[in-house]
């Protein structure tokens, strides 16, 4: 007989290492010859999109477009220290260093722009479309490749620590910040004889924040989703004495493309 | 090691090579040819990273020997020029870590090939031998459906 | 807020054109000029004490070098917290997958080949798979201390009285097993010299910058002359967060001055990266005849297998999010972390966090049951809202919209 039913679940997430541990993320910005702004940092691209999200990220601080960016972060001779590819952590805080190294290199550009532009403040000058303007009177501006022109080089870094405490003897104090909030709802198709349990529908809802990418953020849900049906219901290496008994993909299963069904994705965003 | 000679034709170009007997499709691919598009993500035939074509139908190129290659017509991802399978992937997210996008990218080919009307099961029965960790599938079940409309002559929406 | 531009926008990934076309560099799709290969001697018994013969796989043609624990010019350990792992098992194995020599030759067929000419003699030992049992003074010892190496302890409110004044109270056991990140690129790498005569690593790593230090220190040199370049990475899930290829590869090519190349297969890469962490969990939970909850008392012993990996902070990381997202003023969580002759585990997606829901989700449910309420009415009714505070004394403050989320199910 197949029966069918419902079930919801609730989460909540800490994100980053936490604990009070140091948990730092670095990056540089530098005004390249040709107008472009290079950022350097040693965020892992595990698929999740690092680099389109700290592109992104930089793009919007610096008013460029993220074809105006060429990201560097391939190689630790050349790149700075950004912590783990994990716990959820480069986005927000590598993202923040990022943000926080252009947000520098943004200033430097600004005090150089004043002298080009015989303006008397930084006060009221903004970047468009790689160009800086007088707020009120854009018409007088200045590239950022002529910027780039008169200096030999404007580079900035930016730091971000993600504050936590460590917790005392009793498990008190913060140990993550921020905490993220997930819900989930399934409805499943069990067959009593056989056991075999059928996904039909799903919906999950995400407390993100800003989603960076909204695509990205749902490929991560979409994914997260499949993760948890391997592990609610099908995978296991099968320890026998210290022995794997399922450790390869003929024996260790994993969801295929129909043990998994479309989900209805709620993404919560705040600001 | 006996060698055999075979003559095969990949993307188009034709080859006369001599292979050892026991040399996998994917090695002589990968490893002779540096076609590494193509991966290698068990080697068992479970994954569906190695997929290729070969006249017409998907295999995966790790159970199959260089040899019984002779005289067939392989397509590898390199061998794709199919841009509205491509872009479809890019634009709606299928690609996450892209170790098994190769493959996906094939079977997806290789599918709209065949069925330019494909229904959602369809899509999935066509993907099911192609694993893949990242994505959950679902992307890459309306990439699919999105070149499957652009081809039929609908609008890319 | 200004109005953003590009931040919110699904702007396309900018990595998957090269992924889509195959052109996508992965470390198994680099081939240099005059590359060796490498292979990986692993244990096959999950305690013993070892003594390892290289002479005969030395002798084959084509062989170049036999790695082993001798010819590690710096620290023979790595470990992203404690420094437990060695990069070749010296005198002891504690896991079946232990790495013990890596064989490096002029191709991959002769590497493979030469496998069968190095020669392991185990003298087999007690094992302990069970992490309750090797919790027991009287069981075999993974490493030189205690299996037990970690609890962390959670103290909040008095659980005992709350108890007493709970109308429902359930209690249960949860086990999950331990589970692989099957990230589709199985491990590989190649390392080199470069023109400065720095150690070049391409690996597949998540952190490239840790990497360089653990290299550094096996390699005896300032962690300058070590440059770790990071190519795709086929997934990574926490399964890319502990050394695999990396040293091996380094080692080899500052030796033998010409690059090295190792790839693993799927099987090989079952035993050589960590896993989910089983855990078993007791669980307590009480709550008043409205459903509020009152108390919560939860024992977790995590199987950390033959080594430590981030054991501490994924047991710890359990035990704060043990009472799910619910305000629950009485709460006693103790988390352990365990040696065990088990495949190591240690960061996987969530980092114990994925553990404890299938223990607090079903508890909640089931409470639900015997109060005759929703799976949503008792949620709704315990959910953490701006301002709550956590089983660890943390005031959340900010938006914190779980209601909405729960609402949000109303209509499925």
């Amino acid at each position: 007989m197949k029966k069918r039913g419902k079930g919801i679940a609730c989460i909540f997430y800490g994100t980053g290492y936490g604990n009070g541990f140091p948990d730092v993320s670095r990056a540089y910005a530098r005004l390249l010859k040709d107008g472009k702004v290079e950022i350097s940092v040693g965020a892992t691209e595990v698929g999740q999109g690092a680099k389109t999200v700290m592109v992104q990220i930089a793009a919007e601080t610096l008013g460029l477009s993220d074809k105006d960016i060429v990201l560097i972060n391939e190689d630790t001779s050349k790149t700075p220290d950004a912590g783990t590819a994990a716990a959820s952590r480069q986005t927000y805080n590598t993202g923040n260093a990022v943000k926080i190294a252009c947000e520098n290199l943004r200033e430097k550009i600004l005090d150089e722009a004043v002298k080009l532009l015989g303006v008397n403040t930084k006060v009221g000058l903004h970047i468009k479309d790689g160009l800086i303007h007088v707020k009120s009177y854009p018409s007088r501006n200045v590239s950022l490749k002529e910027i780039a022109e008169n200096n030999k080089e404007l580079k900035a870094e930016g730091i971000f620590t993600a504050q936590t405490t460590q917790m005392d003897e009793n498990g008190q104090g913060a140990p993550y910040w921020p905490y993220t909030f997930a819900s989930c709802a399934v409805e499943v198709e069990v067959d009593t004889e056989t056991g075999e349990v059928k996904i039909l529908r799903a919906k999950h809802v995400l407390d993100v924040g800003r989603a960076v990418n909204p695509t990205l953020v749902e490929g991560q849900i979409d994914g997260g989703f499949a993760m948890g049906v391997g592990y609610a219901l099908m995978e296991d290496i099968g320890l026998k004495e210290g022995r794997m008994t399922n450790g390869s993909f003929e024996k260790s299963i994993i969801p295929t493309s129909l043990d998994i069904p479309e989900i209805e994705k709620v993404l919560i965003e705040y600001p | 090691m006996n060698l055999k000679k075979i003559d095969v034709n990949i993307n188009g170009k034709d080859y006369c090579l001599e292979v050892e007997e026991n040399l996998r499709l994917i090695d002589l691919l990968r490893d002779k040819l540096h076609l590494t598009g193509t991966k290698e993500g068990c080697g068992e035939g479970e994954c569906g990273a190695c997929t290729v074509i070969m006249d017409g139908e998907i295999v995966n190129s790790c159970l199959v020997l260089a040899f019984q290659a002779d005289k067939c017509r392989i397509i590898t991802i390199e061998g794709i020029e199919d841009e509205i399978i491509k872009n479809s992937f890019i634009e709606e997210g299928a690609v996450q870590c892209g170790f098994c996008t190769p493959g996906m990218v094939l079977a997806a080919k290789s599918l709209l090939d065949k069925n330019l009307n494909p229904n959602e099961e369809e899509i999935r029965e066509a993907i099911s031998g192609n694993l893949c960790r990242c994505t959950g599938y679902n992307k890459i079940v309306s990439a699919i459906k999105k070149a499957a409309s652009i081809k039929r002559g609908g609008d890319s929406e | 807020m200004n109005e953003l531009k590009i931040v919110g926008k699904s702007i396309k990934k900018i990595d998957a054109k090269d992924k889509v076309d195959g052109t996508a560099v992965y470390p198994q799709d680099i081939y240099l000029e005059n590359m060796a290969f490498g292979v990986t001697i692993r244990s096959t018994r999950p305690h013993a004490y070892i003594k390892v013969d290289t002479k005969e796989a030395e002798k084959i043609d084509g062989v170049i070098k036999v790695f082993t624990y001798k010819d590690v010019p710096g620290k023979n350990h790595h470990g992203v917290v404690l420094k437990d792992h060695e990069v070749f098992a010296s005198k002891k194995v504690r896991r079946i997958g232990d790495p013990i020599a890596f064989i490096v030759a002029e191709t991959k067929e002769i590497a493979e080949y030469a496998k069968n000419f190095v020669k392991v003699e185990y003298e087999e030992i007690p094992a302990v798979f069970d992490p309750e049992e090797a919790m027991k003074e009287e069981s075999p010892k993974v490493h030189d201390r205690d299996n037990v190496f970690y609890h962390f302890k959670i103290r909040r409110g008095d659980v005992e009285r709350a108890f007493l004044e709970c109308d429902v109270i359930v209690e249960n056991v949860y086990k999950v097993p331990m589970v692989d990140h099957a990230f589709l690129q199985p491990e590989a790498g190649v390392a080199y010299l470069d023109e400065d005569g720095r150690v070049v690593v391409i690996a597949s790593t998540q952190y490239p910058h840790f990497d360089q230090e653990e290299i550094a220190e096996s390699l005896g040199v300032n962690k300058d002359m070590v440059r770790v370049l990071t190519p795709a990475v086929g997934g990574a899930f926490g399964g890319r967060e502990d050394i695999t290829v990396q040293i091996h590869l380094a080692i080899a090519a500052l030796t033998l001055k010409r690059p090295v190349k190792t790839i693993y297969s799927r099987e090989e890469s079952f035993l050589a990266h960590s896993k989910r962490h089983a855990m078993k969990m007791y669980y307590k939970t009480g709550a008043l005849k409205d459903g509020t909850l009152l108390a919560l008392e939860a024992k977790i012993i995590g199987d950390s297998g033959a080594y430590a990996s981030w054991a501490m902070n994924v047991l710890r990381k359990a035990a704060v999010h043990a009472t799910g997202p619910y305000y629950i003023p009485n709460v006693k969580v103790d988390s352990f972390a365990v040696y065990t002759n088990n495949p190591f585990t240690g960061a996987m997606r969530g980092f114990g966090a994925t553990q404890v829901p299938i223990a607090y989700e079903q508890q909640i449910d089931i409470l639900a049951e015997k109060l005759g309420l929703t799976p949503i009415e008792i949620r709704l009714k315990n959910c953490f809202r701006e301002g709550s505070e956590t089983s660890t004394g943390q005031i959340l403050e900010g938006f914190i919209p779980l209601e909405r989320c729960i609402e949000e199910l109303k209509s499925f």
